[in-house]
Parts: structure tokens; C-alpha cells; sequence
């Protein structure tokens, strides 16, 4: 069993990668330096079909799977982890759910112009006291007059600047943990919902990160994502996609690290030869080279049980966990073996490290991805 | 208008160093477990025909001969770029046919296609860069020629054309049917192919016809055409360091003199 790329794709590697080369590599460095949101190419990589890349053509999006998503991704992270940030939130957390979960209406309504990229998503789960524990969110939606009405913050929003389009998950029943738990539509029109405190992070710096304050914040009740009651289902299933698009940002970082690191080492030299000719150095590749297949064959085979339509919970957790400890593994390294060049602001692992560190912590945290790969491995049912 | 766009697979340019390598008995590069890519300027001769498709509804059939079995990327690229459809001439000879007989097979196939309004080729070749089959095919098809279009424009029933010439560029009023050879310009950047027409490329027409369909003239063996490659080899650079002594003025007319006898002034 090998991964074999079918000819599509490949030309779709091929096709990013170049697209990488010319729209994100000669930014990459400027984006991350003096952060801005990069929205004329968004707006090219959306001309292609890269912001709806598993939704269906019907709805605008361009129809491929989820191997292809796993390319796509892992191309656009090797050269801007922070630009593919935008892309794989709009396609997984946005995208994914309204195509999944949402009624005709809504798709009709806003899955054709997040697809085509010509509106911007965002996901709002995470609270100033829920992150791994999402599931005891806060944010209270009540019925009234034929309207939800919102109050709450939400935290740590991606895109959250940008996006006019918010999957805001808030609680609608008496019921505690997932299951009070809905999940709504929200445009930015509506009223009385507003971005709050924008943040200044270690890394992935030209993707906005928000706070998303709700103060009776008036959704119409056609906007419900869902049934009631749904939310946490909604929320987790889609995290599972998420999970996929995070490993495959890990494996480009990870992938930059490493072919950096080649070129930088066969041609440093001290001690009278090359870094490349020291043991210890070799090694080093080694590891990461190893750790970044395994990893990359994990990411791979949870995108392959997307595809099959079979459960991946288990498995695309364990692609998330690897891939992203080795995406910081492997800038760690990167970091060590450019010496003190590697420090520098002129060459980039200083930003792969950066960067390499929420990949572990965003779309639930290593520590979470092990809770949930310990409890498949426990169920006793 | 119906555009004919020639193009061919090179061993990829910008392939490692230490995969190049020559065969010694065909004089030709080494292509096998080579990665094989569109040549450069077909590239940007398929956007001019597509940015032609784009303002008039052209159609565009992206032409090929080459051994079919290694062609399909390629084929592929093209129709996910937006060509209409693709007709490959299946000759295992290709990769080591040169332009005149390219030249010469090009046109037994357009003729077979049997309608065009106008072809266009890249003008150099990614390897061999003989800059012949252009001129060549237009002499076979009877056809207007201009080589070296950076920009062709459609006007009323003809083409308004850019050609880059050493000092600028001449417009040129050009009728059909023509033949342009297409150099690299920043008007014709070759685009890259959306996604879903990545997915749709597959459900695009692909004529495959063997080069003996093509009659017994064109798909002769190819006889002496006047031209004999002799040698192919990968140069050897060495470097030398020449060290000019005296006052600045003396140096600078000696490094004067040099360089007017390296031919470099």
C-alpha cells in the first residue's frame, strides 16, 4: 500500500506549488514582519478554486477531495504557513459544515460566495474560559419574535477581522456540555455583533486572530446551522476536517524546515568541510526527513477515510498530533543547525519556529488529540 | 477563429544538475525517469490562444507529436488551461526528430484537422532551440509568418501583432491564415489552471492518432535533411583568475584591451 497520486493530483501539486512560488515565497518574510492580511492573493488563490477546494461544483466550490485538500494545503503552509491559515479555515471550519449541515437556503445564500472566496468565513467556538473545553461554552442564543437572540465573546477567531460569514456555536439549551450546544450563521450585518480586541501573535502573523463580542446580536431563526441541539456535533465533526488541514499545514512547515536545512547545510562549512559532512548533522535530516513521512502518511490516510465517507475521529487526531510535533521538531532543528544565522530575522526558520508552535496548540491542543485518541482505544462499546 | 497550438514535452529545465546526462549513441538527452514538462514558450504560445478564446470564443485544439505514452501531463496541463481539445500524433521517433521533420509531420496533422484560422508555436524549443519549426510550418501550410510575437491582438478579420525585435518591437498588420512563433512577454504569462478545470480536463476530447495515419510521406523515415549532429555534450567550465598590475590607469587600459581581445567589448 503506497500513497499513489492520481494524475489530477499531481497536476493540482503542481499547479499550488507554482502558484506558491510566484504569489507567497517572495512575500512570505514581509507578510510575517510587517503583518497585514494579504487580501489580493486570497483573492488569486480564490480565482482558482482554492478556498472552496472540497465543496461540490454545484455549489461553487471546486469538487475535489480530500487528498487533494491535504496537497493543496501542505504547498500553501511550505511557503506561508500563515497564508494557508486563512484558506484552511474558510475551506474546513466554513465550507465543510454549511455544505455538511446547512439547509438549501443556506447554502444557497452563502456556501456559492465562500467557496469562490469572494466572502470570507470564520469559526467561533473557543471562549475566554472554554478552549479545550470547548463544550462548556458560554455564549447564550434565545428564541424571540422569530429571532435568536446572542450574547457572549468569543476568542482566538481566525479570519476574524475579514470574514463577514461566523459559524458562532452558542448554548440553546438547559443542558450542559455539547448537547445545549447549537450552532448559528452569523454575518457581520447583523446587529450588535462586533470584532473586539485583535491579537499580536508569536507566529502565523498575516492571519487575523479576534475576539468576536455578541451583545444581543440578532440572527434570524432561518439562520440556525443544524437542529437544535446539534452544535457540538457540528463542531466536532467539523474539527475533525479541521485536524486534516492543521497536519497538512504541520508536514509544509515541517518540509520547509527540512529542504532549508539541506540547502543551508551542503554549503556551510566549518572545521574544513560542510555541515553535511558531519554524522551528527546527518542524523539530524534524518530524523526529520523520517518523522515527516510518518507523519505525512498519517495525514494522508485520515484524508483517505474523508473519501471513503468512513469515521476518521481516531485517525485524523493522530495525523494532527504527529504532524504537528514534528513540524516543530523539525524547526527546532532548523533553528540549531543554521547557528546563529538561525536566529536572524534574514533567514526564514526563525519564522518556521514560530509558526510551527500553534500547530500544536489551535484546533485542539496535542493534549486533546491524545484524550481523543485514548478514549477510542478505551471504548469498551 | 479556430487556433491550432503546437507544443511539445522537454526533459524539465530546471532538473537537478546531476540528472542531465547525454546518451552517447542517439546524441540526445537522457529522458527516461526524467520529469517531462511543457516546453516554455508553447506555454505562452497556449495563453495567447487563450486569451484570444477568452475575448472572441475561439476554439483551441492543443496539437502534439510525441510517444504517447509520456505525453498525458502535459495534454492534461493544457486542457485544464482552457484548450478545447487535444489531438496527439503518437510517434515514438519524436523525442529524436528534428524541427524540418517536426515541421513536416505538424503540417500532414493540421491538414488532417482539416480547419485552422491560425497556429501558433513557441519560438524556441526548451532544448534544442533550433527556431525552425514555426517558419518551416508556415512555408508547408502556405501560410502568413511572423516570428517572435510577444502580443497578438485579434482585429476585425485579421491579427494585430507585437513581434520583439533587438531594438523594440515592429506592430505588424497580419492576415489569415498565419502561423506565429511566440516569445515571452509580460502579456502572456501562462496562467494557471483553476482546480475544477483540473477535474474537468479529463472530460475533454483526446484525438490519438498513429503517425502512419498521417500518410506515407510524413511518416517516412526521415532521410538526410543536410544537417548532421556531430557531437552533444555538456561543456566543462573552468575558471581562471588573470591578476592586471599598475597604477589604476594602466590597469584600466590593460582590462580595456582584454576584454576587446575576449571579444567581450
Amino acid at each position: 500500500m503506497t500513497i499513489r497520486l492520481s494524475d489530477e493530483h499531481r497536476l493540482i501539486q503542481s499547479t499550488v506549488r507554482e502558484f506558491a512560488a510566484r504569489e507567497l515565497l517572495p512575500v512570505a518574510a514581509d507578510l510575517d514582519h510587517n503583518p497585514r492580511y494579504p487580501a489580493e492573493i486570497v483573492a488569486k488563490a480564490a480565482a482558482l478554486g482554492l478556498l472552496g477546494l472540497t465543496t461540490p461544483e454545484a455549489h461553487g466550490g471546486a469538487g475535489m477531495d480530500q487528498i487533494a485538500n491535504v496537497i493543496v494545503q501542505e504547498e500553501l503552509a511550505r511557503a506561508s504557513a500563515g497564508f494557508q491559515t486563512i484558506v484552511t479555515v474558510n475551506n474546513s471550519l466554513v465550507c465543510t459544515p454549511i455544505f455538511k449541515w446547512g439547509t438549501t437556503a443556506q447554502k444557497d445564500r452563502y456556501l456559492r460566495d465562500l467557496a469562490r472566496g469572494t466572502r470570507l468565513g470564520c469559526y467561533c467556538l473557543t471562549e475566554p474560559t472554554a478552549g479545550s473545553d470547548a463544550m462548556s461554552l458560554r455564549t447564550s442564543a434565545t428564541l424571540q419574535n422569530n429571532e435568536w437572540i446572542l450574547w457572549g465573546t468569543k476568542l482566538f477567531v481566525t479570519n476574524g477581522v475579514e470574514a463577514d460569514v461566523c459559524i458562532v456555536y452558542a448554548r440553546t439549551e438547559a443542558t450542559a456540555g455539547a448537547r445545549g450546544v447549537s450552532a448559528f450563521i452569523v454575518e457581520k450585518s447583523f446587529p450588535g455583533i462586533a470584532v473586539g480586541k485583535i491579537e499580536r501573535k508569536l507566529g502565523i502573523k498575516c492571519s487575523s486572530t479576534a475576539e468576536i463580542v455578541l451583545e444581543g446580536c440578532r440572527v434570524p431563526a432561518g439562520n440556525i446551522l443544524g437542529e437544535r441541539g446539534q452544535g457540538g456535533k457540528i463542531a466536532l465533526a467539523a474539527l475533525d476536517g479541521g485536524r486534516i488541514g492543521i497536519a497538512a499545514q504541520s508536514l509544509g512547515i515541517a518540509r520547509a524546515c527540512l529542504e532549508e536545512s539541506r540547502a543551508y547545510v551542503l554549503q556551510r562549512r566549518q572545521f574544513g568541510r560542510s555541515l553535511a559532512e558531519f554524522q551528527a548533522v546527518q542524523w539530524s535530516l534524518a530524523d526529520i526527513a523520517t518523522r515527516l513521512e510518518a507523519a505525512r502518511l498519517l495525514t494522508y490516510r485520515a484524508a483517505a477515510l474523508v473519501d471513503e465517507g468512513r469515521p476518521c475521529t481516531r485517525e485524523a487526531a493522530m495525523a494532527k498530533l504527529a504532524a504537528s510535533e514534528t513540524a516543530m521538531f523539525a524547526a527546532h532543528k532548523a533553528v540549531q543547525l543554521f547557528g546563529g544565522y538561525g536566529y536572524l530575522q534574514d533567514f526564514p526558520v526563525e519564522r518556521y519556529f514560530r509558526d510551527a508552535k500553534i500547530t500544536e496548540i489551535y484546533e485542539g491542543t496535542s493534549e486533546v488529540q491524545r484524550m481523543v485518541i485514548a478514549r477510542e482505544l478505551l471504548a469498551t462499546v | 477563429m479556430e487556433i491550432i497550438v503546437c507544443f511539445k514535452q522537454v526533459v524539465d529545465p530546471e532538473l537537478p544538475v546531476r540528472d542531465f546526462a547525454i546518451d552517447p549513441a542517439t546524441q540526445r538527452q537522457v529522458r527516461e525517469g526524467r520529469p517531462l514538462v511543457l516546453s516554455t514558450y508553447d506555454e505562452n504560445a497556449l495563453e495567447v490562444a487563450l486569451q484570444i478564446k477568452d475575448k472572441t470564443g475561439s476554439k483551441v485544439t492543443a496539437l502534439t507529436i510525441a510517444p504517447q505514452a509520456t505525453v498525458g501531463d502535459s495534454v492534461r496541463l493544457a486542457l485544464a488551461m482552457g484548450a478545447d481539445e487535444a489531438v496527439v500524433v503518437d510517434d515514438p521517433r519524436s523525442p529524436n526528430l528534428s524541427g524540418p521533420v517536426k515541421a513536416r509531420l505538424l503540417a500532414a496533422a493540421i491538414r488532417k484537422i482539416g480547419h485552422y484560422d491560425l497556429v501558433l508555436a513557441g519560438c524556441e524549443s526548451a532544448d534544442w532551440v533550433e527556431r525552425v519549426v514555426a517558419p518551416l510550418l508556415a512555408e508547408e501550410l502556405r501560410a502568413a509568418c511572423v516570428t517572435f510575437a510577444g502580443r497578438v491582438e485579434p482585429a476585425g478579420s485579421g491579427l494585430v501583432v507585437h513581434r520583439q525585435a533587438d531594438e523594440g518591437y515592429h506592430v505588424l498588420d497580419v492576415r489569415l491564415p498565419a502561423v506565429l512563433s511566440i516569445t515571452s512577454d509580460e502579456a502572456n504569462r501562462p496562467r494557471l489552471p483553476k482546480v475544477k478545470d483540473i477535474v474537468t480536463a479529463k472530460r475533454k476530447p483526446v484525438r490519438t492518432w498513429p503517425v502512419a495515419d498521417l500518410g506515407p510521406d510524413a511518416s517516412a523515415a526521415p532521410t538526410a535533411e543536410g544537417v548532421e549532429v556531430r557531437d552533444v555534450m555538456i561543456p566543462q567550465r573552468t575558471a581562471r583568475c588573470e591578476f592586471l598590475t599598475g597604477d589604476p590607469d594602466a590597469q584600466a587600459a590593460a582590462l580595456a584591451a582584454r576584454l576587446r581581445e575576449l571579444k567581450l567589448l
